[in-house]
């Protein structure tokens, strides 16, 4: 009940934060110069300035920018994003389509991310100024600088060119119409390095976050009684400190999550994954405005969606803070 | 006398002319017998945002779309049309009537029969009214008469020798009536689900991944084509498609999909080979246009010293990595094979051309500062890549050497469209134009006065202006006789190398990458952008 009451309460808060959103986007995307017209007649190598004003015409871009935000407005509080002259097609399609890859690649990265790095923090601190500290220590300050682009084209030379052990890129074999498990098999092999590329930098931020927090945990009072009640090391860490341990790495994880859905883009680009991030470069380069709103209405959701789960996850790990 | 073609004899040649010209040409191995089956993977780039090629002429979607559309004609090695959809055409004495005899028994993919009114249809209610290079390349087009179905006549108010030169799928598809009856052309569905009668069907299109073909079984050519499946895929990193190819996932790369930079490695990869063939009828040229405004560049002297200062040879070397040829006037040497290209022209590669160009600024009234500098000048970098930037840091070094300083300027294609073709806002711009199947295509649309168009991209917008130039342009357009044309287009380029209102940098070569294990991909003049019919995967 309290539960419901919170998430309502959430929920209803987040819908001026959205529409701010929405409403910011729409006119600071409109500061931008040029227009998708002119980047279409631009490939095309020439167009007459009667076909350029059809095509503004057609994407209504000769009306007033107070009409054209009105029929935004309007358009989307029926939840209809618009319609993505460029491409031919709806942006609502446009999106669904690619989400489905990009929560793969972000849902694999993340996992990896959170569960190898907080599991590296642990055993760094654990063993504090011993040989595997170090280790863990410079391997994590190597990730942390190494660019995201670079070690995915360097993994690309290596383990698909020089061993082919794995596709250079895409999201699967194309025209191969794996099915059941091949195609599941089959994306995963593609899925590896696009997911291990994105997820070394996360993974070396959570390493040292908990790596920290454990450090700052084991000094604690609670963490000398619980000691003092005879209990085992490991009972210790896993019941007491990785607990409390966990609350930094956790909010630190919240405020990434929408990092990761910017820092896709750059992985995307490199791998071929066909993913919201490229769709949104695109947009932006060929000024595809509606296809462009609906990318960031849809991700502002995704980031307030993921706030809150955040504060849920709170609870459950720290019963003291409550809904 | 009228020119004829009879189907038969040239249908005979076309088969026999075919699979020999190749060996020699892609891969120099003895022509083996072509195998069916098997799924050709080749990279095109960027992806297309559309199908429908004869609404958008962006270069990345003939590579598709030619696969499932087709032409009245396709072209030889020498660029003589051959006969397609069309088996014999006859073009009438004073030149303003074309007769095609059209191909019988061929279907579209729709399962409709191929008759004269899809001809007419194509040419009068699509491609006159929505092609980009209609304004230019049909122009003197009036009506298609269909005195029966296997029957077309192209109408034209004036001689149009240049049409000949535009009907493969390419330039002039042919496409299904039914479809496109009674709905808004740019509207219509096959836009990106197209129907056609070529050697393969679309099939679908993942969107940021690739575009399937499958084979289309009913073919009207007996026994083609070879391959099961073309995919087209796309791979936003050029790192990435190199990889690709070197991999061994991807067989064929055209159009210069693979950077010029990493050429040298894949010439020395066992499985890949290169060649420069196939882009014959696609001549294009990387350029330095110079607004002629500005208070300066309105100048003759300064602008053929900025001519002299340029040392194209360099830009070949590091920009284009030998790919290409130092450009000599406004024509490529492309236009070699038709006749139309000369190199008697002012020379600007000359030995003390730096001596020429500091003494022809002198006299042009902008002498060196206290600090060498004679005046300043904005570059726009070119937003379609990297070697834009690299040719713009060669340009700006080579302008400072006779004193005028270039300050680059990176923006965003959007923006940088807008400001050079609308708002006019720039001193020097180096784009990179397409010139066409006929010089009447690429000189018109640059040099014409009545293509001064503020707001349309890739037209005259160095602001020249010349009544003779204009008058010659308009008869060279209509002049049957082709060596009365040629000499007329020698004049036009004589006079406009001497003007010089643009500097002409680079005769472009594109280049293919493909695996060889592919056999038979380059038959003819357009390439990459005719259909794969004859190509075959080795086992």
């Amino acid at each position: 009940m309290r539960l419901a009451r919170f998430l309502g309460y959430r929920l209803l808060l987040s819908i001026p934060v959205v529409l701010g959103i929405v409403v910011l986007n729409f006119f600071l995307i409109h500061l931008a110069p040029g227009d998708a017209a002119s980047v279409l007649a631009g490939e095309s190598g020439a167009a007459s300035p009667e076909y350029m004003e059809q095509l503004r015409h057609k994407f209504g871009l000769d009306q007033p920018l107070a009409t054209q935000f009105g029929v935004y407005l309007l358009n989307m509080l029926h939840l209809d994003l618009g319609y993505s002259f460029r491409n031919d097609s709806p942006v609502g399609s446009l999106i669904v389509d690619r989400l489905w890859p990009t929560g793969l690649l972000m849902l694999t990265a993340f996992a990896a991310a959170l569960v190898i790095g907080t599991l590296l923090g642990l055993v760094a601190a654990t063993g504090r100024n011993s040989w595997r500290d170090a280790l863990i220590s410079l391997v994590s300050l190597v990730a942390y600088a190494t660019p995201g682009f670079w070690l995915g084209l360097m993994m690309i030379v290596v383990f698909a060119i020089r061993l082919g052990w794995l596709p250079t890129s895409g999201y699967d074999t194309v025209g191969a119409d794996n099915e059941g498990w091949d195609e599941v098999w089959d994306v995963g092999r593609h899925l590896v390095m696009p997911a291990v590329a994105l997820a070394l930098f996360y993974l070396a931020v959570y390493a040292r976050v908990m790596r920290a927090s454990v450090l700052e945990q084991v000094g604690m009072d609670y963490v000398t009684t619980a000691r003092a009640k005879g209990q085992t090391e490991a009972r210790v860490m896993t019941g007491h400190v990785l607990r409390n341990a966990l609350l930094p790495v956790v909010t630190m994880a919240g405020v990434q999550a929408g990092n990761l859905i910017g820092g896709s883009i750059v992985v995307e680009t490199v791998f071929g994954w066909p993913g919201v991030g490229t769709l949104a470069f695109n947009a932006l380069q060929s000024r595809d405005l509606n296809l462009l709103l609906g990318i960031f209405f849809v991700s502002a959701c995704l980031v307030v969606a993921i706030n809150l789960a955040v504060d849920l996850v709170y609870v459950c790990l720290d019963p003291r803070l409550e809904l | 006398m009228p020119r004829t073609f009879d189907a038969t004899d040239l249908s005979r040649r076309t088969i026999l002319a075919l699979p020999l010209g190749l060996a020699a040409a892609a891969s120099g191995a003895r022509a083996a017998e072509p195998k069916r089956g098997g799924t050709m993977v080749m990279i095109v780039h960027p992806e297309p945002s559309t199908l429908a090629h004869y609404a958008v002429s962006a270069g990345n979607i003939p590579p598709i779309a030619t696969q499932v559309y087709e032409g009245l004609c396709t072209y030889d090695w020498d660029q003589n049309p051959q006969p397609n959809l069309a088996k014999s055409w006859e073009v009438a004495p004073d030149g303003k009537t074309i007769t095609f005899k059209l191909q019988d028994g061929v279907t579209f993919h729709n399962g409709k029969p191929f008759t004269s009114a899809d001809v007419q249809y194509s040419f009068m209610e699509i491609l006159k009214k929505y092609n980009p290079i209609a304004p230019v390349m049909l122009a003197e087009l009036v009506a298609v008469d269909t005195p029966d179905s296997m029957t077309a006549v192209l109408r034209l108010a004036n001689p149009a020798p240049y049409i000949m030169k535009a009907l493969s799928g390419r330039d002039l598809p042919i496409l299904c009536r039914s479809v496109f009856e009674g709905t808004d052309v740019l509207q219509n569905p096959s836009a990106n689900k197209p129907i056609g009668t070529g050697p393969f069907k679309f099939a679908s299109w993942e969107r940021g991944q690739f575009v399937r073909l499958d084979r289309n079984e009913s073919y009207w050519k007996p026994g083609l084509p070879y391959l099961n499946r073309i995919v087209a895929r796309f791979i936003p990193d050029a790192a990435t498609r190199s990889a690709a190819m070197e991999a061994g996932e991807a067989h064929f790369a055209g159009y210069s999909a693979v950077n010029y930079a990493d050429l040298a490695r894949m010439k020395t990869n066992p499985i890949l080979d290169l060649t420069t063939k196939g882009y014959e009828m696609t001549p294009a040229q990387s350029v330095l246009e110079l607004n002629g405004r500005h208070p300066h560049l309105q100048k003759k002297e300064v602008r053929q010293a900025i001519a002299y200062a340029i040392d194209r040879k360099v830009i070949l070397k590091d920009v284009m990595f030998g790919y290409g040829q130092p450009a000599t006037g406004p024509l490529s040497r492309k236009f070699k094979t038709a006749g139309l290209y000369t190199d008697d022209v002012r020379q600007y590669d000359v030995p003390d051309r730096l001596d020429i160009a500091n003494r022809l600024l002198d006299e042009a009234g902008a002498p060196r500062g206290a600090d060498g500098t004679r005046f300043a000048l904005h570059l726009e970098v070119n937003s379609f890549g990297e070697q834009w930037l690299r040719q713009a840091e060669y340009l700006k070094q080579a302008l400072a050497g006779v004193g005028i300083a270039v300050t680059l300027r990176s923006e965003d294609t959007a923006t940088w469209l807008r400001r050079v073709y609308t708002n006019y806002d720039y001193d020097l711009n180096e784009p990179f134009l397409s010139q066409g199947v006929d010089p009447v295509y690429g000189l018109n649309k640059q040099f014409l006065t009545s293509q001064i168009r503020k707001g349309v991209t890739f037209v005259n917008d160095t602001f020249y202006s010349n009544p003779e130039v204009d008058r010659m342009l308009g008869e060279g357009a209509r002049e049957p006789d082709a060596e009365k044309r040629a000499a007329l287009y020698k004049k036009v380029q004589q006079i406009l190398a001497e003007d010089s209102p643009m500097i002409w940098l680079i005769d472009v070569q594109y280049v293919s990458v493909f695996n060889r294990r592919l056999k038979d991909h380059t038959t003819g003049p357009l390439g990459t952008q005719q259909a794969f019919e004859r190509a075959w995967m080795d086992k």
